[in-house]
């Protein structure tokens, strides 16, 4: 911040204005972030009306919909995008970066699982009656919570030697991929489980209008985006830490 | 390493087969993995046996004192939910499971533990270490459902169903037990972990497989089950080791070498 406020910065240190140019590109789509989430905040209770065609009734309580879906969706993308890390890691550059680029995957995956299991509680409850059911997508997302616990407790029992944890972290990412792949595509759809979860609800014309579409969309825009800059923000803040540690000598 | 194969005989095939008897050998002289395994599954059973004494009891009980056979029924079909054929053979996987996880960790471990990971690592190929441990595994994890599966059948009263199609299911879950348990000991043994990260990281390995394990012997035991759907169930719990499996030998001389 403070690197922002002094104008005359370019004389002493010659990659600023390069830096300050590239934030300032940056900033249009972190700004339409913004706006975007404003935007589905404010459309999610006066914008869109109620859905209809949900499993136990209808109406108000879709609106989470437009927070609980995204969340949902993104925290199984994050596993793949861990997964590209990964296999990135282990075939072509394996460099500490890369490691942490699929860290941080994991990290995000994790936080956006919790959201949406949460939210899915809320709506599970109001919808069907309890919190928690054993529906099949339920019972998957909280396997994909261990899986990803399950990771960050490898990372942390492999912290001492980073190449190592590198590598044995980008196997445990990609052996997980299977029971991942599972969960997402098979399990909610094994027909003796039953699921509550309607698989086509949301895109039905008879269920939900141009008004509720009017924010679904720019909702998943919106957190895909917010995903991105938070991605960027955790790297920036690693890679900081890194340098410092590197500094002090820990060499860690 | 030495990417060259060794000049003698052993493609990588022989020599997967030569670890599996060297480890056949070693188990066989000390006999640790399975005897904690067996102990374990053992008294595992005793503790299955024991903490379901009241549920058969109340059973018993009640049937002996009610005479209005609608009543009968009814309570029937109260103990039926949580004990029906697919929640034994649910439990049967459980107890299988954890007994898997205490005993195959220690096929990659004891390499560690004894320092000869490094020869291993010198004179095989990393594919013929993965094989070669994975069919040790398979070895002992099915050895272990032999022994325990008919006594679990004979406290519980576990029915077979179609023996041909329970074989199948047994066979294929024993597949995706070994096939799971011997990439994390694998991964485990690197990362100096304790049993703790080693059950930590198959567990969640585990879930999804006995979610297809349970789905399988719910087509188990359903009189006569449309063809279609034995395939489906059987072939998703056997498509499930099968990845795993490619994906772990894909991946696995990345854990091996150093």
């Amino acid at each position: 911040m403070a690197t922002l406020q002094r104008p005359s910065t370019t004389s002493q240190q010659p990659q600023e204005p390069s830096r300050e140019a590239q934030q300032a590109g940056i900033a249009v789509w972190k700004w339409l972030c913004g706006l975007l989430m404003a935007y589905v905040c404010y459309g999610a209770f006066y914008v869109a009306r109620g859905a209809t065609g949900f499993t136990g009734g209808a109406g108000d309580t879709a609106r989470i919909v437009f927070f609980h879906v995204p969340s949902a969706i993104l925290s199984s993308v994050a596993y793949f995008v861990a997964a590209f890390y990964a296999v990135r890691f282990l075939t072509r550059q394996p460099d500490t970066e890369t490691d942490v680029k699929s860290a941080i995957a994991i990290e995000l995956g994790f936080l956006f699982c919790i959201l949406a299991t949460m939210t899915g509680s809320i709506f599970s409850h109001a919808q069907w009656g309890s919190y928690w059911n054993w529906d099949p997508r339920q019972t998957s997302i909280l396997v994909m919570l261990l899986i990803y616990a399950a990771y960050l407790s490898l990372r942390g029992a492999v912290a001492e030697n980073v190449q190592k944890r590198g590598r044995l972290c980008a196997v445990y990412v990609l052996v997980t991929l299977v029971p991942a792949f599972f969960l997402i595509w098979i399990v909610p759809r094994i027909p003796a489980l039953a699921s509550l979860h309607p698989p086509d609800t949301l895109f039905k014309r008879e269920n939900t209008g141009p008004d509720y579409k009017a924010v679904l969309y720019p909702s998943f825009l919106a957190f895909t985006l917010l995903f991105i800059w938070m991605f960027q923000l955790r790297l920036r803040q690693v890679k900081l830490t890194m340098r410092r540690e590197q500094a002090r000598g820990y060499n860690g | 390493m030495t990417p060259q194969p060794p000049p003698h005989p052993a493609g990588w095939l022989a020599q997967a087969f030569a670890l599996l008897g060297k480890d056949v050998r070693a188990e066989a002289r000390t006999r640790v993995a399975v005897s904690a395994v067996g102990v374990f599954t053992f008294s595992a059973l005793l503790l299955i046996g024991l903490a379901t004494l009241t549920l058969k009891e109340v059973r018993t009980v009640n049937l002996l004192r009610l005479v209005d056979p609608i009543t009968v029924a009814s309570v029937e079909a109260q103990m039926r939910p949580a004990w029906d054929p697919p929640a034994k053979f649910g439990l049967l996987w459980v107890l299988l499971c954890f007994a898997a996880f205490t005993g195959l960790a220690h096929s990659f471990v004891h390499e560690e533990e004894a320092g000869t990971t490094m020869a291993l690592r010198l004179a095989m190929l990393p594919q013929a270490v993965y094989l070669g441990k994975l069919l040790f595994n398979l070895v002992l994890i099915t050895v272990v459902a032999l022994l325990v599966t008919p006594v679990y059948m004979m406290m519980t009263g576990m029915p077979a169903g179609n023996p041909l199609l329970f074989l199948c299911v047994m066979m294929s879950g024993c597949g995706g037990l070994a096939s799971a348990a011997t990439i994390v000991a694998a991964l485990a043994a690197k990362a100096r972990g304790t049993g703790a990260l080693y059950g930590a990281m198959g567990l969640p390995l585990l879930v999804v497989f006995l979610m297809l394990l349970i789905n399988a012997a719910n087509t188990l035991y359903t009189l006569h089950p449309a063809p279609l759907r034995v395939v489906r169930d059987v072939g998703g719990l056997l498509s499930y080791s099968v990845l795993l499996i490619a994906l772990s030998s894909l991946t696995f001389h990345f854990v091996w070498e150093e």
